[in-house]
Parts: structure tokens; C-alpha cells; sequence
């Protein structure tokens, strides 16, 4: 045992270094033999951590290294993907607990045209197409006569007053409700979902997402996947006004209908309340009119019936008239005073009586003959 | 407060029935009544409305 000491003599407790101090030493070397610099290759095994911390490697044809990206570093950055090129700006150091040469990256871009936002966007943009969400037949008319008016933006920004201002001015009778929210920052992405959701629930006619102009970080909430798909989700038309006019976010092409800016969203949403009195005053007049006209049927109407009653008397009297002839003639025919215009005649007593046989006509018996021009008396001799 | 949508969609129904030919005098009246005042309430709501604002957090507030 002591022999095995003896050989390792040089190796005494104060001769060696320990773990710590070489790994320590290797350290200080490297951060100061190697500034912070600008570094080109692939990634490789990404992942990241709950913390939001990112771990991968970067390599190229024949090395390879791992990197660390702290979540104060990668905030708001969209995640890059294994195989992806990237140029990192890092400062080479040594992770001691581990022994491990690193690099701890401050800065990752993607050598892709547009970088990693254009690549997470059209990324976003394919999923969202995939899934028939960017379809042009899926857009919703707004309704023409909003009661309620959602608002989904910063409770302090100029978007909320204009957008309140152009409402008031347009529309007041609609009723506004400002659900706000986080429209920048780590929190925004959630704190825009949790806004929209809040509004599914509620009896709202039309929804506005607003936010002004700001750079492609301020603005990415909106180019979240996943506010993309809530937006898509409301059982309500929704107008989207993200940044300025150039940019359009995944949030205005799912959304109902994209506004170049706040105001131009309550306009959208809002009908002018001087044309739709405009509007009243024309119903008003038809309203005249028709009940003009509706008179004016029913007197004719009137008239018509009338007119029939008449021609339906006057046929009636036709008809009566020709029975009456008819009937005169048939009178005439039989009538005894043609009878007598033939030829014949009546006797008759002094009391009128027709003397008819022999036996009423005794001799001496004064009688009246009725002649067809007269009559006169006579006797029986 | 009748919403105006709906006022506005009867009003047109009105002015629709009554421009039909087949109505007797009486209903022609009760409709043209019925159209001048529903006008005359959209008129008011157009003009003597005023914008109300309510923060979501005030709604769901249990208050």
C-alpha cells in the first residue's frame, strides 16, 4: 500500500489540482482568451425548458458545441428548429458543474430570408391553411346594426380612445365593452387568448382586436398560433387592427375582417347613425305611400262594386221588362175585345150578367149587346 | 328599448304588407299606426342615444 503512495508521491494533496480548480482555471482561460463572438453552424438536439431556458448544440461537418440560451435572452423570440442555420452572437465559457465547453448565446438569427419570425409566421400560416382557417369562404358579414361591441386591446392605449371615439360619434346606441389586455410582452400571447375566451361567453354582436403600431416582437402575440386559432374559435365576426398598415399579422388573416387601423376597425363595426336617419326618413316616406295607395285600392275596390251593382240591377229590370211584354201580348191574344173585333157579341142583363142560353132570354126581356165598338139595348120580341 | 335591428326589420315587413294590394281599409290603418310609431321610436334611439362603456371586469364582478 505504502509502495503505491511512494509512486504517486508527486501526486500529493498539494501537488494535484482539484475538479474545481481546473474546470475553474479552463474557464478564466477560455473567457478571456476567446471575446464574445459571432458564431455560424446547424442546430442540433434543441430543446427547451420549462424554465425557458433553450439547450441545443451547434455543429457543422466536423465539430460541435452546446449552447445555452437564457430565457431573459430568447424572450419573445420564436423557437428555432434542429437543422435550422443560425448564426449565434455567444460568449465562450465552461460549464463547470459539468466540465463542458459552452457557449452562452445573447444573440440567434436565422440565416433563412427574414429570420426566425418570417419562419415561425409562415410556419404558424401553413398549420392555420392546413387546417382551412385562412379559407376566404369562412369570413362572416358583420352585423349591420351591432347592439354589442367588444374591444380586446390595452386599457390605456391611444387604440381604445379612438376607437371609443369613433363608436360614440357613429354608432351609441351599440353598448362597448373593453375587455383588456397584455398586447405586448411574454404574458400577451396568454392574456389575449383569455380575453377572447372571456368574450365567447358573453351576448356580443362583433369583437375588435386592436393594437397599435409597434416592431415585429411587439406585435408577435398576434402572430401566435395560438391566438390565431381563439380568433378563429369566436362564434362572432371579428375585425382585426394589428400595427400599421403593412403588417399583416396571422391575426388579421384569420380574423373576419382586417382594418388598417383602430378607427377604421369602429368604422367597420359601426354603421353612421346620419344615414340610418337618412335611411328612416325614405321608410317614413314609403310608409306614406303605401298607406296612400292602400286607400286608394280600397276605393276602387269600392267604385268596382258599385259599378257591378248597378249593371246588375239594370239586367235585372231588362229581364222584367221583356217578361212584361211577353205577358201583354199573351194578355191581348186572349183579351174578350178581340173576340169581339172578330165578329162576336154579349148580351147582358141590366145587373150585368152574361146571358148565355135561350131560357135567360124570354120574350119581352130588355138585354145590353156588346159590340166591338160599343154597346146597345135591345129587346127580345 | 326594442333593439333596432329587430325595429328596423319590422318596419320594413310594414311597409311590405301594405305596399300588397289585398288589404281592407281597417288593417291598412293599423299597420300605418303601427309603422309611424316604431319610425318615431328608432328616430329617438338615433338620435338621443349616448355611448355606454363597461369594462368586462365590472361584469364579472358578483356585485
Amino acid at each position: 500500500m505504502g509502495a503505491r503512495l511512494d509512486l504517486f508521491s508527486a501526486a500529493s494533496a498539494e501537488g494535484a489540482w482539484t475538479v474545481g480548480e481546473v474546470t475553474k482555471r479552463a474557464r478564466a482561460v477560455i473567457e478571456a482568451g476567446l471575446p464574445p463572438l459571432w458564431v455560424r453552424g446547424e442546430i442540433a438536439g434543441f430543446k427547451a425548458w420549462r424554465s425557458g431556458h433553450w439547450y441545443f448544440s451547434l455543429r457543422d461537418k466536423s465539430a460541435q458545441m452546446r449552447c445555452v440560451m437564457f430565457a431573459k435572452q430568447n424572450f419573445m423570440l420564436p423557437a428555432p428548429t434542429d437543422g435550422m442555420q443560425v448564426f449565434v452572437f455567444a460568449r465562450p465559457s465552461m460549464y463547470e458543474e459539468k466540465g463542458e465547453f459552452q457557449l452562452t448565446v445573447m444573440e440567434l438569427l436565422s440565416t433563412e430570408q427574414g429570420g426566425l419570425w418570417k419562419l415561425a409566421f409562415e410556419k404558424a400560416k401553413a398549420a392555420l391553411t392546413k387546417d382551412g382557417l385562412l379559407d376566404p369562404a369562412r369570413k362572416r358579414r358583420l352585423p349591420p346594426f351591432p347592439r354589442r361591441i367588444a374591444v380586446v386591446t390595452s386599457p390605456d392605449g391611444a387604440a381604445l380612445r379612438d376607437i371609443q371615439a369613433v363608436i360614440a360619434r357613429r354608432w351609441p346606441i351599440a353598448e362597448l365593452i373593453v375587455v383588456p389586455a397584455q398586447v405586448q410582452g411574454a404574458k400577451a400571447e396568454a392574456s389575449v387568448c383569455s380575453a377572447l375566451n372571456r368574450i365567447a361567453r358573453l351576448s356580443v354582436d362583433v369583437v375588435v382586436v386592436a393594437r397599435g403600431g409597434g416592431s415585429v416582437e411587439d406585435l408577435w402575440a398576434f402572430n401566435s398560433e395560438r391566438v390565431a386559432r381563439a380568433v378563429a374559435a369566436m362564434p362572432m365576426p371579428v375585425i382585426s387592427a394589428i400595427g400599421h398598415e403593412t403588417d399583416v399579422t396571422l391575426c388579421d388573416l384569420v380574423a373576419d375582417l382586417r382594418a388598417p387601423t383602430p378607427s377604421a376597425a369602429a368604422e367597420a363595426a359601426t354603421p353612421d347613425r346620419v344615414e340610418v336617419l337618412a335611411q328612416c326618413g325614405i321608410v317614413g316616406q314609403r310608409l306614406a305611400r303605401a298607406l296612400r295607395t292602400a286607400s286608394r285600392h280600397v276605393i276602387e275596390r269600392l267604385d268596382r262594386t258599385g259599378d257591378r251593382l248597378v249593371r246588375c240591377m239594370d239586367s235585372r229590370f231588362e229581364t222584367s221588362r221583356a217578361l212584361l211584354t211577353a205577358h201583354s201580348a199573351r194578355l191581348d191574344a186572349l183579351s174578350p175585345l178581340r173576340v169581339l173585333a172578330r165578329g162576336y157579341a154579349v148580351a147582358r142583363d141590366a145587373d150585368g150578367q152574361v146571358l148565355k142560353r135561350v131560357a135567360q132570354l124570354p120574350s119581352g126581356k130588355e138585354f145590353r149587346l156588346r159590340v166591338t165598338d160599343g154597346e146597345v139595348h135591345g129587346r127580345v120580341q | 328599448m326594442a333593439e333596432f335591428s329587430k325595429q328596423l326589420e319590422r318596419l320594413e315587413a310594414i311597409v311590405r304588407r301594405l305596399e300588397s294590394e289585398d288589404l281592407d281599409l281597417d288593417e291598412a290603418l293599423k299597420l300605418f299606426e303601427e309603422g309611424v310609431e316604431r319610425l318615431r321610436a328608432a328616430r329617438e334611439q338615433l338620435t338621443q342615444a349616448e355611448l355606454k362603456v363597461k369594462k368586462v371586469l365590472e361584469i364579472e364582478s358578483p356585485s
